[in-house]
């Protein structure tokens, strides 16, 4: 608990907030753009678009914001040299799950914010009815654990390399992917398409009408292994990076 | 019963794939001592004190620390007792000094209070609000000496500390080092590729080359190895030589001169009388004395930088 808490410490002055909720602010300045002046049918299936728009937008946004947020938390060690008078006070295990837990908290703060902003959006827009809060949770952590288990990735290469390209460069390409995997399918077992299998809600788009339908998504049983695939690449990230950074030397 | 040494290291030996950077090493530093590790640039003295701060892993051999065998379960237990400074400082540079040596203070669990008092020591004290990005090299240098003096450990381990110190700074952490046992109670492994430096710092010294320990004694052992002679030059040399067998005296030839063992000087005059009276000039009489360096290179070998 205690490093953990001097995790929290150690970022005082580096801005990550500021720099996380600067990005975040790109996704809402989008969503207020997508979303802006509805018609009278995208009123009635508000609730149901607006899951789909978060899903759709973080797929594409979320592996890159997750590679500055592991990359400011990582680089503060290497600029100053402090893993090998860490590593005298607390084993390396530690100190990875204690950047592990900040990185986590970071980002569901994030999402919160994320969610708690769309949510006033759509009352603000005139959306019917309320938002089914099944759904929202469910969508909020599956959002999480797929931006979670892309984060231990991240963070993984971000401790493991002093130069932080690799890492952002990692990011980037991503998101490069999980913008073509969007094109090409559903789901993916991949581990930037989580957001994409992870989402609840589908679209229809109709030319003749040009009216777009959304519904739950009664997920196969391949979309329902891709979804288990996120929680399984989660597990593997957290261990493998765990492992590798206690079996390195200083 | 108080242990008899801090750190002993049995065997203890690093090889990367097929190069031996640390040779079964048995060192021994005894209690209260300021230690000198003492080695050419490459020799392995980072690497040993990595292998004791459990920062690198031995090939083979064991570390014992406060008479208890380091293993990965006891590590950070013990580790609680030290003080480290390794290569270079490690800091936060976007925090000010004061938070830095917060972080150190939580993690080691010491007292609040122990942040101003190292602070002092070090002299940094009014410097501690300032962003340690802004502090000059010295004083990055001081901070990492004051985090490793915070809780004020049984044993601290500095890895070249005065490098990027000015010469009034060298001086002040020379001071510093050589205070802390008598002050303190604290043992000091200090490392050092310049004999000069240990020669003004520690009371034991071990020497190591190409990862062997080729020396481990008191100071004051390697100052007694450091040998007087006597030099002559005549402007005969092979009657000289004759002579000075004669009269049992070993000789051996330096360029124009004969160096003999160190006599005294009714033994010196006699000498010198003889000489002369069998028609010998005597051109030169000098005291050669073997320096510590001459010692330091014969164990280290010349790729030494003094």
């Amino acid at each position: 608990m205690k490093t953990l808490q001097l995790e929290f410490y150690k970022i005082k002055r580096r801005k990550v907030w500021l720099s996380m909720f600067g990005l975040l602010s790109v996704q809402l300045l989008w969503g207020v753009w997508a979303l802006r002046a509805p018609k009278d049918w995208e009123l009635k299936s508000g609730w149901l678009s607006l899951l789909y728009f978060l899903s759709l937008m973080d797929g594409i946004m979320m592996p890159a914001i997750i590679s500055v947020l592991a990359s400011r938390l990582a680089d503060i060690e290497h600029k100053g040299n402090t893993y090998k008078q860490l590593e005298t006070f607390r084993s390396p295990g530690s100190l990875y799950h204690a950047k592990a837990a900040c990185g986590c908290i970071i980002i569901a703060v994030m999402f919160a914010v994320q969610f708690a902003f769309f949510i006033f959006l759509g009352y603000r827009l005139g959306y019917v009815g309320n938002p089914d809060v099944k759904y929202y949770l469910l969508s909020y952590m599956l959002k999480l654990a797929s931006t979670i288990s892309l984060f231990f990735l991240q963070l993984a290469l971000s401790m493991l390399f002093a130069n932080q390209m690799v890492p952002l460069v990692a990011g980037l390409g991503g998101s490069m992917v999980a913008l073509l995997l969007m094109f090409v399918t559903t789901y993916s077992f991949l581990p930037w398409g989580g957001n994409l299998s992870a989402a609840l809600v589908m679209s229809e788009w109709n030319p003749d009408t040009r009216i777009i339908t959304y519904a739950y998504r009664a997920f196969s049983p391949p979309e329902l292994a891709a979804v288990v695939c996120i929680f399984i690449w989660l597990i593997l990230f957290y261990f493998a990076g765990r492992i590798l950074f206690a079996h390195r030397e200083v | 019963m108080a242990e008899p040494n801090l750190i002993e290291t049995q065997n203890l030996t690093k090889q990367y794939g097929k190069i031996r950077c640390v040779t079964t090493l048995h060192m021994k530093v005894p209690r209260e001592a300021v230690y000198g590790f003492l080695g050419p640039n490459g020799a392995g003295k980072s690497t040993t004190l990595k292998m004791i701060l459990g920062l690198v892993k031995p090939t083979e051999g064991s570390i014992t620390l406060f008479g208890t065998r380091v293993n990965g379960k006891n590590r950070i237990r013990l580790l609680a007792d030290t003080g480290s400074l390794i290569e270079s400082p490690s800091y936060y540079g976007h925090l000010t000094g004061e938070e830095n040596l917060h972080i150190l203070q939580t993690l080691k669990g010491c007292p609040k209070k122990d942040i101003d008092e190292v602070l002092k020591i070090v002299r940094l004290y009014d410097a501690r609000q300032k962003k340690v990005s802004h502090y000059s090299l010295g004083m990055k240098q001081r901070l990492g000496l004051a985090g490793a003096l915070l809780g004020f450990p049984r044993l601290l381990i500095l890895d070249e500390p005065t490098n990027g110190l000015d010469p009034a700074g060298i001086q002040e952490m020379r001071e510093l080092i050589c205070t802390l046992p008598s002050s303190y109670g604290i043992t000091v492994v200090v490392s050092s590729h310049l004999l000069s430096e240990i020669d003004q710092m520690a009371d034991h010294v071990g020497i190591i080359r190409k990862g062997e320990l080729v020396y481990q004694d008191t100071l004051e052992s390697l100052h007694a190895k450091a040998s007087q002679q006597i030099a002559l030059r005549t402007d005969n040399p092979a009657t000289t030589l004759l002579l000075l067998r004669q009269n049992g005296i070993e000789a051996q030839k330096e360029s124009d001169y004969f160096l003999i063992p160190m006599a005294d000087d009714n033994e010196i005059a006699r000498l010198c009388r003889h000489l002369i009276e069998q028609g010998i000039s005597l051109y030169r009489i000098e005291k050669r004395e073997k320096s510590l360096e001459d010692i330091f290179l014969a164990l280290t070998g010349k790729e030494s930088s003094l």
